[in-house]
């Protein structure tokens, strides 16, 4: 751990220091030398002072209440009343070479250093064809392909957390991917990862020490993201997404999840200050072979998010998951968990955010509802951030 | 048991061989399509430079649209379409598209227009600079980009210089069209100069005291270059912070001392501050268009006369 922290504080040195090499004073119109003596453009399409590597530190701490207990199911999620760090992640981006880029996003806590994705990824393949290689999120739903600081709210939705993990839904492994050559956008992807981890692939092997001794021994994961313009100001995006594996149970038990997600968003573009209304829906439906049954349950949210100003958002967010009376992983988790969520969020600049989120849980094995609120504050430093749509 | 196999293996083939028709048939469909040279641009200037240089060789298509805030432009798909099939990429650079570009370049799966492949160019490697920091860059002053002032596309000579690179783009990509490139760009070229040339005279006719303008965002740094306008001050506070009531109120005792009648912003900004400072000066409040009506077929150089039209006319009005 302290010898990865020394070498990121190195990497971001360099990185400082490879800025400082104009003359001019901040601030001041200054005429440049002519583009002979221009530095080279930045590999993602901006010409920049000396860099070659976007890197970038985003902060997540919060300060949270609840009137019980709390039952968060994410890793990151503010779990606990008082102060919480929920991460720090440091993400690095650079082009290898015109064939691959590379891609690492680590997520640094109080007590270790989690490597969320570190992989490989081909940039010129020919007839739209792409290939990821290493430490990923695989694409399996909406939620799960995003980073926490992507998301509108604080914590992580309850039907990652219970299907695919507290992490989310990630593994070592190779993923082909496939952009059709149609009218509209469409791609398929296809998947092979571990089908091991506690908190990345939980419906699954989960945790402890497993051997692969064939190809059923891996995680698939397959995909069909579809996108829909309607104008400029419309936008839909739909995906289809399935998982089979192996699960713990043994006896060459297998677990299958099916999810869809639907993206809705509106954003005007004739209306000064950056307003936008985004729908997401997304479910997941599971089925689990166990010796002698077969475990179904499914689950979803629903979420609302109204940028109403240049700096103010407004979100909420209902899910629901389904219990079962006999669970092996999860005993307490026996009949349906609805929970509501509404957030408040002021962005300071585009590189900081305050959000204020408030929350019923309402698991309905338990005698009364979990209310909560929590306090966050977000920080980006570093390259500028790109979210994916 | 054998049989059983061979029948549900026939019954699926039906099926899948119409799949793998119809995949091995969309293969071929964008060539089919059409034999032009497909040319993305990032913003509608760039794009209107292109099919004005381009004409009948090239079909451009432009990634914002033209009132869009090109800092944030959603990263929507259907531009990662856009991008795989482009045989040439034009960007304007110095991180202006660094919020949404990336990742849309990184799904593209089109060697030809990744950055440093002969189909890609990056505009601000073409201009002469303004802002540039002098040291590391400090966030504490706001969204600075560390390479200088992206906003050049609103100055005729930046746009000249652009309109001699794309030539030599589409040279590159299309060496069979070179010769209709260097006359089409030359042409532009020179009609970008002439425009050029002319607002700046008519701006140096004017009186000192109306040379001065305020701005919203530091986005008019070029047009100040170009015009000989001098920058009494900008209404945010620094790049993409919204203004503060302290900070309206210097922009305004500045605006009476020295006497600025003209505020530039552009559309995609929020107008009420402006509108307040403009009402309580008695100064004239220009809007910009956020790039050339590339959907209307607006061109580059017509673009540029516009801005300059619109604000010498605010100079030059009472």
């Amino acid at each position: 751990m302290k010898r990865f922290v020394g070498l990121a504080l190195a990497t971001l040195a360099l990185a400082a220091g490879g800025t400082a090499t104009a003359q001019a004073i901040p601030g001041n119109p200054v005429e440049t030398v002519p583009m002979t003596a221009a530095p080279p453009p930045l590999a993602t399409g901006g010409a920049s002072v000396g860099v070659s590597l976007d890197l970038a530190f985003i902060l997540d701490v919060a300060g949270a209440w609840y009137s019980d207990t709390p039952m968060e199911v994410g890793g990151h999620d503010p779990a606990k009343t008082g102060f919480n760090f929920q991460a720090l992640e440091m993400s690095v981006q650079s082009n290898v070479d015109p064939y691959f880029r590379f891609v690492a996003n680590l997520a640094l806590a109080l007590d270790g250093l989690e490597i969320e994705e570190a992989f490989g990824q081909t940039t010129s393949l020919p007839w739209g064809f792409q290939i990821r290689a290493g430490q990923m999120l695989t694409r399996m739903g909406r939620m799960n392909t995003m980073h926490p600081h992507a998301w509108s709210f604080v914590d992580q939705s309850l039907m990652i957390g219970k299907f695919l993990g507290a992490d989310g839904s990630r593994g070592l492994g190779f993923e082909l991917s496939w952009l059709a050559p149609l009218p509209w956008f469409v791609e398929f992807v296809a998947s092979a990862t571990d089908a091991a981890g506690d908190a990345t692939a939980r419906s699954f092997l989960g945790g402890g020490e497993w051997n692969v001794h064939g190809f059923q021994d891996f995680l698939y994961t397959v995909g069909l993201k579809q996108f829909f313009p309607f104008g400029r100001e419309w936008s839909l995006a739909w995906g289809l997404s399935g998982q089979v594996g192996p699960n713990a149970t043994g006896h060459g038990n297998l677990t299958s999840i099916y999810a869809t997600d639907l993206y809705l968003r509106y954003k005007p573009l004739g209306s000064p200050g950056r307003t936008s209304l985004s729908l997401t829906v997304e479910g997941m439906y599971r089925v689990r072979q166990v010796p002698q049954d077969s475990l179904r349950d499914w689950g979803g949210y629903a979420s609302l998010v109204w940028q109403f100003a240049r700096r103010w958002e407004l979100g909420g967010r209902y899910e629901y998951v389904s219990g079962l009376p006999d669970d092996p992983l999860d005993p307490q988790w026996t009949t349906g968990r609805h929970r509501g969520a509404l957030e408040a969020s002021f962005y300071p600049s585009h590189f900081s955010r305050l959000r204020l989120q408030g929350s019923c849980d309402v698991p309905r094995w338990q005698a009364a509802p979990i209310w909560g609120a929590v306090l966050n504050l977000e920080l980006a430093v570093g390259a500028h951030g790109a979210h994916v749509f | 048991m054998r049989t059983r196999w061979i029948v549900r293996m026939t019954s699926a083939a039906g099926p899948m061989a119409l799949v793998c028709g119809l995949m091995a048939g969309t293969l071929f469909l964008p060539v089919l399509a059409t034999a032009k040279v497909r040319v993305v641009a990032t913003l509608p200037t760039l794009g209107s430079v292109a099919r004005e240089i381009g004409g009948e060789r090239v079909d451009v298509e432009v990634l914002a649209a033209p009132g869009e805030d090109p800092h944030f432009v959603d990263a929507r798909p259907n531009l990662i379409l856009s991008l795989n099939r482009a045989d040439a990429l034009v960007v304007n650079g110095l991180e202006l598209e660094a919020g949404w570009l990336p990742p849309l370049l990184q799904s593209a799966r089109n060697g030809k227009v990744q950055a440093g492949a002969p189909g890609f160019l990056d505009a601000s490697s073409v201009v002469s600079r303004l802002d540039v920091p002098g040291g590391p860059v400090d966030r504490a002053q706001g969204d600075i980009h560390p390479g200088g002032n992206p906003h050049f596309l609103y100055e005729a000579t930046s746009v000249a210089r652009v309109a001699a690179a794309v030539a030599d783009l589409l040279s590159r990509v299309d060496p069979a069209g070179a010769p209709i490139y260097a006359t089409r760009g030359a042409a532009l070229v020179a009609r970008l100069d002439a425009v050029g040339r002319d607002a700046a005279a008519r701006v140096a006719a004017l009186p000192a005291p109306r040379r001065q303008v305020v701005a919203y965002h530091k986005s008019v740094a070029y047009l100040v270059r170009w015009l000989g306008l001098a920058e009494v001050a900008t209404i945010e506070p620094r790049p993409g912070i919204p203004p503060d009531p302290g900070h309206v109120a210097k922009v305004l005792s500045t605006m009476k001392a020295t006497g600025a009648n003209v505020i530039l912003q552009e559309v995609y900004y929020p107008r009420s501050t402006s509108e307040t400072l403009a009402r309580l000066t008695g100064a004239r409040l220009v809007v910009l268009p956020g790039g050339a009506e590339f959907d209307k077929g607006e061109s580059a150089s017509d673009h540029v006369k516009e801005i300059a039209d619109l604000v010498i006319r605010a100079l030059g009005s009472e």
